[in-house]
């Protein structure tokens, strides 16, 4: 395992930085998928920030058209009351891409700093946290959070970043360890030291940059994983069905609408589905572009 | 499967505490000897049929007092009669165990005889110690007329037996009730000879104990619901029934019934086989009933155009009865500024009923007419022409902006403001899995919104969740089942009962103030009601109890005017009873009135075994 | 040998600690969660037709049992009877509660581990395809297919499926997991055990795929790039020998991600069972907290727990025998 460019002390920021870029078009250059995934990425981004101020509130409706079957006005037809099911897509990824935003922040800050932490003071501390992140790392989350909502309803997004963010941050720490570590094999540490930098500098300048192509496929996967379970979770319905968000569309497609028993329901279902299944095929590509930028060995003749 | 273990439960609800009221057949006499037994009818034998019931619980013991119990009412479990819960007839059942039952005038004295064949699957006949030790075990239960509490109306006092098939139950005469009858004909009946030794030896005398009062009878109270615990939880191995069916396997989807040979009516009894499949969810029904393989199912709550779809496949049949419960949206009035009366009636004019219903539960219930508190289709029956001069609230967004000009609010915007200049907002409460709640709440918040109050739904996690928080007084606004037949008592104890500050102990009313001893609706103790002054509602509703048939008319004239004038409770939409059956390979074809057995959900056991269902050849 | 028996004392003393976390968290969430079973009881009355005031006696009368004393006391209880093996009794049906975790866990653990060995299967095989024809334009699909697959989640792959084959073309269950008909064990009762599980099985068999298919690629890659390979091509040896090699080394580590692999499927489960009215676990898991029946609900997410923490433990275990640096790094802390 070897990570991105080393970063020589002499090089300059600048030219680093600019090789990155050049090295990333490059590399979304060679696959067309990749531009496609960035697209799809681009898109999902905005539909978050800006979809829902495109809507007027409250979201336009026809109360005599329910259930309307797909149309070029209604690409997914219409809901139980008439509302658009696009609209609705639309204004749910809100909640959806926010909290696997915050998410993936919690997890990338916990993941990191531990794993830093850890492998940079190694001893006893390392011992303990590291039995934590084991703990962390195995322990059934799922179910966990199941339970967790007979007591906690997670109405903001906030709440269920931070829930998603505590339960998935494991993997990341035991991650940037185990690099951390193999960069002090390499005598990282001792060079920069014996150049009398301080800790801070260490740490933030010197340990970080090279680790950080792993930080950054690390929020993408964590990205995956927070839209995942919380989509799941409302899905189940265990969870209270509140507001505006893909999880809750698909339960009341199945369990309330009979998306299942009616193949007229099922553009309903479907909308939300096919929201999930881009937002993967995004971020799937977005990652296999990166895995190729920051590990050269990958890159084919 | 609380998903929809929750759906599930609100249809087993809606039509469960349910009963009858209005479409009544002739009422029979209760001392004829005849008492509506079916007919001698011939049916043709043999078969599978197939139905449904929830919460099927596999490793749950063939016990009927278990929570979980795997003995299905009507087909492995009996009552001595199933209670058809007539709104002035105490007394109208189908015979279930008893044959034949007799009311003294005074109401204080109830014989039952019990049918001559009627045997356990085990070949012992059924005889009135089996009925005398399910009375003690009822007692440990407090059920029925079984009850222990000092000055309780309507418990039992004495059980004699008369002969091997014969007994006499007798009320209290200090406080009895007409419910007497119904709580004693609604017994379980297990048999001596496997629960007998469930029960401490000494059962009697404690029982006996309990009856009185002071500290010794406390601690033999306590006694007595720790032997119910016993009960509970007891497994008798084999099932023993004296229904048509006995239970043959299940799994944690279906349950297996095979025909009792030893059943008293067993002529009567079509089908060989019984297979009761269990859902978790009102989806899971739909699937069942698309794919026709349901001979009958009780009410869940379907989508319109899946009915329509379920309609489309050949031999589906849809049965529409009278259903005695009714949506409503309830207030606490502890919130401003749902404490005034124009803002209720603000929202009672701006929400489009007839909308509402069309697009959450267009096939499980009719848009309310007006807010009575009672169901539309008995509402006549009750206040007669005063019906006539109760305000309709039709949907009038002119008459919604005068009340909320009349409360001091201004719109600005498009938007409401309250009289402080803060936005008026409307979050109404429902429960998750409840999907026609949900779908009538999103439209109605829906609706305020585009009328500019700015409104959302909340969701509870489940129905247990919801009471509470809603009793702690934790939602300005939520949904609410009242009107909820037959008894007149019951369709206004839901809003002028518990919830709204009064309570029964020990047979004495007491009113507490709004926000203690889960009074949440917070409404005033006493109401100006047009034409009658001031009246005391909780009071009225508790004479229901006890009142004759004019008084009980006048009270129920004054309380719903009461209600239509102070709108504790928007009358949202009253309940439809939909069933469905499947003519393929059983003809099912029940009375209406027995379409709604009180405290049964699953009733093809029911109907099978007074013969209304027969075998296509 | 005394390392491995070292590692397994240490992966189990690190699996109680974790039963202990769980545990707790449980005992947490019980203390201070809303739902009353007193209050629920009340609700079952009320649907069996007890009229309001009935009910209330009664239910107060049912559940004598709430626990009383302080907190702490409660929790030294609690943890006291676990250690017994003493899971307490489901509040509703009164059953032990162990005999439901055991009724659940059938229907549970042969799908799930049927369709992990399925999976594991098509992912070795494709998965060796995919690192030799690396270069391909096919090789490149199938590792995408891979990725893609690894990045669905199993409730969406189980809902699409069940759309398919249960709603827009009809013809597999999506309700049960037996038709009760059949006398348990005859030929007819086996086929109908079948055909149930199709759908929740294929769910399984898919979703995992994607984590086999990828892994074996690189473990295959990894061989790929040994001496032997190169020695061995060099000197002409036979492709079959070479395959067998290749084959044999590369699916070694396979064994571990099929033991995580288990126990992410485990988890999977609770979305599979609900999509499929599947009886097990999951769908006991989602009941009892719906019913608040909370002594199943501690008990399910318990045994789910260990489970997980089982298959860990195995994972763990095959990694160390089959790379023994791996116990060295282990023991450097």
């Amino acid at each position: 395992m070897t990570s991105g460019a080393p970063t020589g002390l002499s090089t300059t920021r600048g030219d680093l930085r600019r090789n990155f870029w050049r090295g990333v078009w490059r590399v979304l250059r060679r696959k067309p998928s990749r531009l496609l995934g960035v697209a799809l990425m681009l898109m999902f981004v905005v539909m978050a920030t800006a979809g829902p101020m495109l809507y007027q509130r409250p979201l336009p409706r026809d109360p005599d058209n329910f259930f309307a079957p797909p149309s070029l006005q209604h690409p997914f037809g219409t809901d139980f009351q008439g509302v658009d099911v696009l609209s609705l897509v639309v204004v749910g990824s809100r909640y959806v891409l926010l909290t696997a935003f915050i998410t993936a922040v919690i997890t990338v800050v916990l993941g990191t700093g531990i794993g830093l932490f850890a492998g940079f003071r190694r001893g006893r501390l390392d011992a303990v946290l590291m039995r934590i992140t084991d703990i962390n790392l195995t322990i059934p989350g799922l179910p966990i959070l199941l339970v967790l909502s007979t007591v906690w309803q997670f109405a903001s997004p906030w709440e269920m970043g931070l829930v998603l963010g505590l339960l998935g941050w494991g993997a990341l720490a035991r991650a940037v360890r185990s690099q951390t570590l193999s960069l002090r094999e390499r005598g990282f540490i001792e060079a920069a030291r014996g150049l009398g930098l301080s800790t801070p500098h260490i740490v933030f300048r010197e340990l970080l940059p090279p680790i950080a192509p792993y930080i950054a496929m690390n929020l993408l996967m964590s990205l995956i994983l927070a839209v995942w379970a919380q989509v799941g979770l409302f899905f189940l319905g265990v969870m209270p069905v509140i507001g505006e968000n893909w999880g809750v569309m698909l339960n009341r497609a199945v369990f309330d609408f009979g998306a299942m028993t009616t193949a007229a329901r099922l553009p309903y279902m479907l909308a939300p589905l096919l929201a999930l299944l881009l937002l993967t095929v995004a971020i799937v590509l977005v990652v296999d572009a990166m895995d190729e930028v920051f590990n050269p060995r990958l890159r084919e003749e | 499967m609380k998903v929809t273990r929750i759906t599930a439960t609100l249809a087993a609800f809606a039509l469960a505490i349910t009963a009858c009221g209005g479409d009544d057949d002739e009422p029979t006499s209760p001392d004829d000897g005849d008492n509506g037994a079916a007919e001698e009818g011939e049916v043709n034998r043999g078969g599978v049929y197939t139905t449904i019931v929830t919460q099927l619980d596999a490793t749950a013991p063939p016990n009927p007092f278990n929570p979980d119990t795997n003995s299905f009412l009507g087909y492995n479990a009996m009552r001595l009669a199933w209670v058809k819960n007539h709104p002035t007839d105490p007394s109208d059942f189908y015979p279930g165990l008893a044959s034949e039952w007799e009311v003294s005038d005074d109401n204080l004295e109830l014989t039952v005889t019990l049918h001559p064949e009627a045997t356990w699957s085990d070949g012992t006949p059924v005889t009135s110690d089996d009925v005398v030790l399910s009375a003690n075990i009822a007692y440990t239960r407090g059920s029925g007329a079984f009850i222990l509490d000092p000055g309780a109306a309507g418990a039992a006092s004495d059980v004699e037996v008369i002969d091997d098939k014969t007994l006499r139950f007798t009320q209290d005469p200090d406080n009895p009730t007409g419910e007497f009858v119904n709580g004693i004909m609604d017994m379980t009946i297990v048999p001596e000879h496997v629960y007998g030794d469930v029960l401490p030896a000494d059962f009697e005398e404690t029982l006996e104990a309990a009856q009185g009062e002071g500290e010794d009878a406390e601690e033999a109270r306590d006694a007595v619901s720790e032997a119910g615990e016993e009960v509970a939880s007891f497994d008798p191995g084999e099932d023993i029934s004296a229904g048509p069916y006995v239970l043959e396997r299940i799994n944690p989807s279906e349950a297996l019934l095979t025909r009792n040979e030893h059943f008293h009516n067993d002529h009567l009894v079509a089908p060989d086989q019984v297979i009761v499949r269990n859902y978790d969810g009102n989806e899971q029904v739909w699937d069942y009933l698309q794919a026709g393989e349901l001979d009958s199912s009780h009410f869940v709550a379907v989508p319109e155009d899946v009915v329509q779809q379920i309609e489309a496949v050949p031999g589906n049949e849809i049965s529409r009865t009278y259903s005695p419960v009714v949506a409503g949206l309830a207030f606490n009035q502890s919130y401003e500024p749902f404490d005034d009366v124009h803002v209720r009636r603000a929202l009672a004019y701006a929400i489009d009923r007839e909308q509402m219903v069309s697009v959450s539960t267009p096939d499980g219930g009719d848009a309310a007419t007006t807010t009575s508190g009672i169901h539309q289709e008995v509402v006549d029956e009750w206040i007669g022409d005063a019906v006539g001069e109760l305000d309709p609230y039709e949907h009038d967004l002119d008459a919604a902006e005068e009340e909320l000009e009349a409360a001091g609010m201004t719109k600005e915007d498009g938007r409401w403001l309250l009289p402080d200049g803060e936005p008026f907002e409307v979050p109404i409460q429902v429960v998750s899995g409840f999907s026609d709640w949900i779908a009538a709440g999103e439209n109605i918040a829906t609706q305020l919104d585009e009328f500019g109050i700015e409104s959302e739904i909340l969701t509870s996690p489940d129905f247990t969740v919801y009471q509470e928080e809603m009793a702690a007084g934790d939602y300005p606004l939520g949904f609410w089942l009242i009107g909820l037949g037959p008894s007149p008592y019951n369709i206004f104890q839901r809003l002028y009962g518990q919830s709204n500050g009064w309570q029964v102990h020990a047979g004495q009313l007491s009113y507490s103030e709004p926000g203690e001893d889960g009074n949440w609706k917070g409404g005033p103790e006493t109401i100006e009601v047009e034409g009658h002054g001031e009246i005391n509602p909780g009071e009225l509703t508790h004479e229901l109890r006890t009142a004759d048939e004019e008084r009980t008319q006048e009270i129920m004239t004054i309380l719903a005017r009461a209600t239509n004038e102070t709108l504790p409770v928007i009358q949202l939409w009253d309940y439809i009873n939909t069933q469905f059956s499947n003519t393929d390979r059983f003809i099912t074809d029940p009375p209406d009135d027995a379409r709604r057995v009180s405290g049964v959900t699953s009733l093809a056991g029911i109907w099978i075994q007074q013969g209304w269902v027969t075998a296509v050849e | 040998m005394k390392g491995f028996a070292r590692r397994l004392a240490g992966q189990l003393a690190r699996g109680l600690v974790m039963v202990w976390v769980v545990l707790t968290f449980t005992f947490v969430i019980i203390s201070i969660m809303p739902g009353d079973p007193v209050r629920a009881e009340y609700e079952n009355l009320l649907q069996q037709g007890y009229s309001p005031e009935q009910a209330e006696a009664q239910a107060a009368m049912l559940h004598r049992f709430r626990p009383t004393g302080s907190v702490f006391e409660q929790y030294v209880d609690y943890v006291g009877s676990l250690l017994r093996f003493d899971l307490g009794q489901s509040l509703y049906s009164r059953v032990d509660v162990a005999t439901v975790l055991a009724d659940a866990a059938k229907w549970t653990v042969i799908p799930v581990l049927l369709g992990t060995v399925l999976s594991f299967g098509l992912g070795v095989v494709v998965g060796v395809y995919a690192a030799i024809k690396r270069s391909s334009k096919l090789g490149d699909m199938l590792t995408m297919s891979g990725s893609l697959l690894r990045g669905i989640p199993d409730f969406v792959v189980g809902l699409l499926l069940a759309s398919i084959f249960a709603t827009l073309w009809p013809i597999l269950p999506r309700q049960g997991a037996v038709n009760i008909l059949y006398e348990p064990w005859t030929v007819e009762y086996v086929l109908s055990l079948g055909y149930h599980a199709i759908l929740p099985v294929a769910t399984y068999t898919i979703s995992a795929y994607g984590g086999f298919i990828l892994a074996m690629k690189s473990s295959v890659v990894t061989v790929l790039g040994d001496d032997f390979i190169l020695a061995a091509e060099l000197r002409g040896m036979k492709r079959s020998i070479i395959f067998r090699y290749i084959a044999r080394n590369a699916i070694l580590p396979l064994f571990t991600v099929f033991a995580l692999s288990v126990a992410a499927v485990f988890s999977g489960a609770i979305f599979i069972e609900r999509i499929f009215n599947y009886p097990g676990l999951g769908m006991l898991l989602i009941d009892s907290i719906g019913r608040r029946d909370i002594t199943v609900m501690a008990g399910a997410l318990l045994l789910i727990t260990v489970a997980v923490i089982i298959a860990n433990i195995v994972a763990d275990l095959f990694y160390s025998v089959i790379d023994p640096r791996i116990r060295r790094a282990g023991d450097r802390v």
